[in-house]
């Protein structure tokens, strides 16, 4: 060999999701030994409810990051649209129904906005337009009123506790292992990632950008109708404004959790990690009885702090 | 006017420049000639403030200067217009030729714009164009003389043109030699790099040659034949980096006739034989990459025929090509040949994931078999497995690039500069490794502006210049001079 390669030195890299983990473990240190009532069985589960949600959709939002398309910005109007949807189908069909066609119309959304995204080429200005069409269909079809259902299945599916655990957080560990798995050793996954790396060579390399964009699309939109399903059932009734503002908790769990925003890193463990770290600041913040204004700014500069560091490591290792 | 004297330049472990000389007078065009990769680009950036010197003076009216920045170089009255032209097209015509022209201040009316920069337009020969019009609106051509009508604006003293014609059509041309002329009338000082001969004795008084980051003194253009400069040029001994050729090839694999595609001017015709590495030889934009792009369905083919295998071929985009084992190697590996966040492994498996994979399912062992055959046979050795590919050398880079098509037993492989920028040692590699395919059966059709290159690897050379093919010869028969004389028509200039 007579190429020289730049950097032999040996050096120790942490995986990614690594950080997270540690970040997390501090975080429950030092909460547990200042926070009286934080190490509590009642508000651990408190705090996972809270993650397990936003973490859902935060690993179906991954799909779209590691794919190379940034964000989508109409998760929550789309999660609103499906709740009302789910409430008036299962109020009409029952919930085995109701379910099954949410979980339906949810990847009809999603290839609706994948195709958009493939013909205008901007993620961020096609979502955002399609997340006020879902907020309106939303408000249209529930008559701006408060729809209520009575299901057994679905109080059940809201409130129950398998082994002690919240379904909630059940569906999140298995979207967390599930995503990593299909990421990591699917063909598909492979796909996804390597059209985010590079679309260019994607495309010279005979890679299917397009079906990996809507693939990518429907991960995030199942991953909204469980968040909606799940909440309609725990409360029993869905309105129009549901999950108004919480856009930015889905995409800070993706970005504190350290996937690369042009895409092509990461696996989606990492965001479920995020959306853990941020509702375990969030619970303790509250727990010190700071106001929604300061833990509002707070997590807002844990996500500059966290694309900075990772942004500065990355930087490091190339 | 301008000297230069001593000029070094190295990046990394590569000496670029080493020891470089030149000398221009006011209202002198010098010639800066060489091969790619002489060092011509580095010289002129240097002097550009857009790299910096490891070494030597730089002196202008025989005061030294040092040149730190582009700003530095404006300053020293030092204009230069680079390949990839810097007109913004959604300004107006007038607001490009005082682009970054601070003296003017900030409140000017579009009408003063226009007529402050219509003498600079007139003198370029632009004067029948609208100095309000939107850049966008005009030709490549149209728009390299704005650049030069901007170096009249600055009052540049010495100006430097980085090969300004090299997407230019004949009539073009014209035009922008004439405007070279003006600036020379008016006592500027010229650094002209360019590949063509007609230009170098129609346009420059001496000439520079620059041969593997050295320089030669500089020459006059009248007392010089083309044998003389070519000699100049090419002149390394480098046989023993190429393989022998082939002992025969197998049949008729693919077959051109008369066919066009955008970048080409003329319909081009030729075959291709199982085994045999056909080498289309060409400067920027003389078609030679046109046809490899068509071949490889990025642009389509837009008349003639194309038979591979006594079927017709005409893919559909890159998908369709790969479909025939019909597999393409761009120019720039960085921006579509690999994925440089990915480890080399993932990036020689990416084209072949069906055939790594069962049931949807990504198989370890598969993709570990198919990953090592590759790496075995393009000499990547095992401790670069583990590394993303972005990090490694040019050379290695270029392995993956086009080892990554190796795993799908390809028919035709298609390269465009298959060693560019990769240095010395890994080329050789290149070589032999490509050889050795060609020998186990597979097609090879390579584009270069690399002349040693293309003498060295192929079995038959295709001379294009200008979108046309000049001629199809074996490789035997085309010696250094016959093929610089072909790709850069010598003949005209004679």
């Amino acid at each position: 060999m007579t190429s020289q390669d730049v950097s032999h030195r040996a050096k120790v890299t942490l995986p990614k999701t690594a950080y997270g983990l540690i970040a997390i473990l501090v975080l429950l240190v030092v909460a547990s030994v200042t926070t009286p009532g934080f190490a509590r069985v009642d508000n651990i589960f408190v705090v996972i409810r809270a993650a397990s949600l936003t973490g859902i959709v935060a690993i179906g939002m991954s799909y779209i990051t590691i794919s190379g398309n940034l964000f989508a910005l109409s998760a929550s109007a789309l999660g609103a649209l499906l709740a009302v949807l789910f409430a008036l189908l299962t109020a009409a069909l029952g919930f085995a129904a109701g379910l099954f066609l949410t979980l339906g119309i949810a990847v009809l959304c999603g290839l609706a906005q994948s195709v958009a995204i493939s013909l205008i080429g901007n993620p961020i200005i096609t979502t955002l337009a399609f997340g006020t069409v879902f907020r309106g269909l939303a408000a249209l079809f529930s008559g701006n009123s408060i729809l209520r259902i009575e299901s057994e299945a679905a109080l059940w599916l809201g409130t129950a506790r398998p082994l002690g655990i919240p379904t909630q957080s059940w569906a999140f560990i298995i979207a967390a292992i599930l995503s990593w798995f299909i990421i990591r050793h699917f063909k598909i996954g492979r796909e996804i990632v390597l059209c985010g790396a590079n679309p260019k060579a994607a495309v010279a390399s005979g890679l299917r950008v397009g079906l990996v964009t809507a693939i990518a699309c429907a991960a995030l939109s199942i991953g909204v109708a469980v968040m909606a399903i799940m909440t309609v059932s725990q409360f029993s009734q869905a309105k129009a404004d549901l999950f108004m503002g919480y856009d930015f908790d889905y995409i800070a769990a993706v970005l504190v959790g350290g996937i690369a925003l042009r895409g092509g890193k990461g696996t989606p463990l990492q965001a479920a990690l995020g959306a853990v770290l941020i509702a375990l600041l969030q619970n303790f913040m509250l727990l010190h009885g700071l106001s929604a204004g300061v833990r509002m700014t707070i997590v807002g500069l844990l996500v500059i702090a966290s694309i900075s560091l990772f942004h500065i490591l990355q930087g490091r290792g190339r | 006017m301008l000297r230069m004297s001593g000029i070094v330049k190295s990046y990394g472990p590569t000496r670029v420049l080493e020891d470089v000389d030149l000398a221009v007078e006011a209202g002198e065009v010098m010639a800066l000639m060489g091969e790619n990769g002489a060092g011509k680009s580095t010289l002129v950036k240097i002097l550009a403030g857009i790299e910096p010197a490891d070494g030597g003076t730089i002196s202008i009216d025989g005061a030294a200067v040092s040149i730190r920045s582009p700003g530095h170089a404006q300053a020293a009255g030092i204009g230069y217009v680079a390949q990839e032209l810097s007109i913004v097209e959604s300004l107006s015509v007038a607001e490009n030729v005082f682009l970054g022209d601070e003296t003017l201040g900030f409140f000017r009316s579009a009408a003063s714009l226009a007529r402050r920069a219509r003498p600079y337009l007139e003198r370029v020969g632009l004067d029948h164009i609208d100095p309000l019009s939107l850049a966008e609106e005009h030709s490549v051509a149209e728009r390299q003389l704005v650049e030069i009508a901007r170096l009249l604006s600055r009052k540049a003293r010495i100006a430097i043109l980085d090969e300004p014609t090299a997407a230019l059509s004949e009539t073009e041309i014209v035009r922008v030699k004439a405007a070279v002329r003006t600036l020379a009338a008016e006592g500027c000082a010229i650094i002209y790099v360019t590949h063509r001969m007609p230009e170098v004795f129609d346009l420059t008084q001496k000439v520079t040659v620059l041969r593997n980051g050295k320089s030669f003194p500089a020459v006059e253009t009248a007392g010089l034949s083309i044998g003389d400069l070519i000699e100049a040029m090419l002149g390394r001994q480098l046989g023993q980096m190429f393989p022998p050729r082939a002992a025969h090839a197998g049949e008729e694999i693919l077959r051109l006739d008369a066919c066009r595609a955008s970048g080409l001017k003329a319909p081009v015709s030729l075959s291709l034989r199982k085994g045999e590495i056909l080498a289309l030889a060409g400067q920027v934009g003389s078609g030679a990459g046109a046809v490899l792009r068509m071949l490889a369905g990025v642009t389509p083919i837009q008349s003639g025929s194309v038979t591979l295998e006594g079927g017709a071929y005409a893919p559909s985009g890159i998908a369709g090509s790969i479909a025939r084992k019909v597999l393409y190697c761009s120019d720039d590996r960085k921006r579509d040949g690999i994925f440089a966040v990915r480890s080399v492994p993932e990036n020689l498996s990416a084209p072949a994931l069906s055939a790594v994979s069962r049931f949807g399912l990504l198989s370890p062992a598969l993709e570990g078999e198919h990953v090592t055959r590759i790496a075995r046979q393009f000499g990547l050795g095992e401790r670069f497995l583990g590394r993303l590919a972005g990090n490694l050398s040019g050379g290695n880079q270029q392995k993956v690039a086009l080892g990554k098509w190796i795993g799908l037993d390809p028919k035709i492989l298609l390269v465009e500069e298959p060693t560019r920028g990769v240095d010395v040692g890994a080329r050789s590699e290149i070589y032999s490794h490509l050889r050795k395919l060609a020998d186990e059966g597979l097609s090879i059709i390579f584009a270069s502006s690399d002349t040693q290159e293309v003498l060295g690897l192929a079995d038959r050379i295709a001379s294009f210049f200008h979108g046309e093919l000049v001629r199809i010869c074996d490789a035997d028969d085309v010696t250094a001079e016959s093929l610089t004389r072909d790709v850069t028509r010598a003949s005209e200039a004679a």
